[in-house]
């Protein structure tokens, strides 16, 4: 186990670095001086000189990408061009509600999906499946945009039932609920084709497995087949293949996030890169990357957990 | 092509299109991906107006009268819209599978084929793909400024992982069967060997990927465009046009909702058709 572990871990570091010097280079291609940036419009030229040697931009660039780091480690991540802003204090203000609505989300769509896939395996060949497997084609197909817009003309616009603009509050509280559920509904929408499609797969390779054979012959009642012997077998493969969407939900939560105004990650770095505020476009792709990357390790070596044969693998 | 090579790729059974044409999805959905692939290609004769052409007259004019679908909000057609939106979002995708998927289809077959590469360009692999579509086309994006060429880039890259794994995998099958053996001892050289002998055995597990692929460029490639990262106004992009027609959802919900319903329709049609091709060229998966 703790060698598997190791494992996923020295190849997740020399990933992250690559990551850390591609933003650091980012930063040296684009027109803009970063001294010039924090000491503000109206600063002198001994000040700006001040800035630079401060932030030792006049050092050679392996220097510079010594000291980028040391900032990075203590949280500096540079300030906005457009609203001079600290761009870790915007992170910081934005991180919650994204994760707020990937958890929205995954928490309807995963067991929707789940159970969809299951019936779907067991009636395998009966209308619902066929039902199931079109719903799941449609919705690895349809982009998230037009999900979103066609709950906001209808459930918001036209029934006036939620709001579908930006965030109310916390999850417990009515108004935050409120907020999230359109969002939610959205991004949580396209998961469930995909989750569905993958358990139906899990379940029918084990249903056909010898010990649901056996539990079928000791006379074990149906229901309990489905649910102790095979659903709990088919659960491997599913969590990994959920742990590897994690990356399409970051896709759909980018775009969810820019439909529904909600105050998140995703839209922070699109608002970021099309005004050309580099510092905070680094600084956001820098903390998805990251996010991302210690994401993929968590599920990996959940993975070994649930399934021990990876470990020896 | 030798005759080893034709016994092995042309066994007797019904050819893949007719496999196709017995079921009705695929043969709709196969209908569609040509149609839209004509209308693209057509465009310039096929519309009736010019795309950039605003008659502030006209704005926002709901589908059915003077123009087929309406106008937008500063009175452009939006049939001819589409169909230029079509031309560019089809374009993209295209451009972003061939770039992507001919630099992935070399890696694999390199990998496969000089052992020595296998593990240095797999993990080049693995990097890649820890990384999802969205980083990549924020990144360069940041980097190159937004447009169609930043997503085109962001594309190929996004899809050069995945396709390499498939042809790795592919190739390694094909690599141990006793033909190749055969064309080695004649004395074969390696580019000859992987482009008349290993290529054409590949063909169909890239082709089934490829098809698959294209709806997820095209759905990927029409996002960036709809969170301003692609195509700039004012040119017609189905994803930019989506995302442009927003500011009159309530009052003239076609302008958004006719270019995200084709999207939608592309994507699916491609993604069913994927599904039958590879039930069709898989004899292994035929029931």
């Amino acid at each position: 186990m703790l060698r598997h572990a190791v494992q996923r871990l020295m190849m997740a570091v020399p990933v992250m670095f690559g990551v850390l010097l591609v933003g650091f280079l980012l930063m040296q291609v684009v027109p803009t001086d970063p001294a010039v940036v924090r000491a503000g419009p109206n600063a002198s030229a001994e000040i700006i000189g001040q800035i630079r040697s401060d932030l030792g931009l006049d050092q050679p660039l392996p220097v510079q990408f010594g000291l980028y780091l040391w900032r990075l480690l203590q949280g500096d991540l540079g300030v906005s061009i457009i609203n001079n802003v600290p761009v870790s204090q915007e992170l910081g203000a934005t991180i919650g509600p994204t994760l707020e609505l990937m958890f929205a989300s995954l928490i309807w769509s995963i067991p929707l999906g789940i159970a969809m896939g299951t019936i779907a395996a067991y009636l395998r060949g009966s209308w619902l499946d066929r039902l199931v497997m079109a719903f799941s084609v449609a919705g690895v197909s349809v982009p998230v945009f037009f999900l979103g817009l066609v709950l906001i003309w209808f459930v918001g616009f036209q029934w006036q039932l939620l709001p579908f603009t930006g965030r109310a509050g916390p999850l417990w509280t009515i108004e935050g609920l409120r907020a999230v559920a359109l969002p939610a509904i959205t991004l949580g929408g396209v998961f469930v084709g995909p989750i569905a499609r993958m358990t139906r797969t899990a379940v029918l390779d084990v249903l056909g497995a010898d010990h649901v054979r056996t539990a079928r012959a000791k006379g074990l009642p149906e229901h309990l087949v489905v649910l102790r012997h095979a659903l709990r077998n088919a659960m491997v493969p599913v969590v990994t293949l959920i742990g590897l969407q994690i990356g399409f939900l970051l896709g759909g939560a980018v775009v969810t996030e820019q439909v529904f105004s909600w105050p998140g990650v995703g839209r922070l770095a699109v608002g970021a890169i099309t005004s050309s505020d580099f510092p905070m476009a680094q600084g956001t792709i820098i903390v998805l990357s990251m996010g991302f990357i210690v994401v993929n390790l968590i599920v990996d070596l959940l993975y070994g957990v649930l399934d021990p044969r990876v470990r020896t693998a | 092509m030798s005759a080893t090579t034709a016994e092995i790729t042309a066994p007797a059974r019904p050819s893949t299109l007719r496999l196709l044409l017995r079921d009705v999805g695929a043969a709709i959905s196969l209908v569609l991906v040509l149609l839209s692939i004509l209308l693209a290609v057509f465009a310039p004769w096929l519309a009736p107006n010019d795309p950039y052409d605003t008659n502030l007259m006209a704005i926002m004019q709901p589908p059915g009268g003077e123009y087929w679908l309406g106008t937008d909000g500063q009175g452009r057609d939006m049939l001819s819209r589409m169909l230029f939106g079509l031309r560019v979002t089809l374009t993209m995708g295209a451009l972003s599978l061939a770039i992507g998927g001919s630099i992935g289809v070399l890696m694999g077959f390199c990998a496969a084929y000089y052992r020595r590469l296998d593990a240095v360009l797999m993990r080049l692999v693995d990097i890649m793909l820890s990384f999802p579509a969205i980083l990549f086309g924020l990144a360069i994006a940041a980097i190159f400024g937004p447009g169609v060429t930043a997503v085109v880039i962001a594309l190929s890259v996004a899809t050069i992982p995945l396709m390499a794994r498939i042809a790795r995998s592919t190739a390694l099958v094909v690599l141990g069967l006793d033909y190749i053996e055969a064309a080695r001892a004649q004395g074969m050289g390696d580019a000859r060997l992987i482009w008349r002998h290993l290529a054409p055995n590949c063909l169909s597990p890239i082709l089934v990927f490829a098809t698959l692929r294209f709806g997820q460029v095209i759905l990927l490639g029409s996002a960036l465009s709809f969170l301003g990262l692609g195509a700039q106004a004012p040119v017609a992009e189905l994803g930019a046009m989506a995302s442009q027609g927003r500011t009159f959802l309530f009052f003239a919900p076609h302008i958004s909702v006719i270019p995200c319903a084709a999207i939608f329709v592309v994507v699916l049609a491609f993604n069913v058709l994927g599904d039958s091709l590879r039930d069709a060229l898989d004899p292994r998966l035929r029931v």
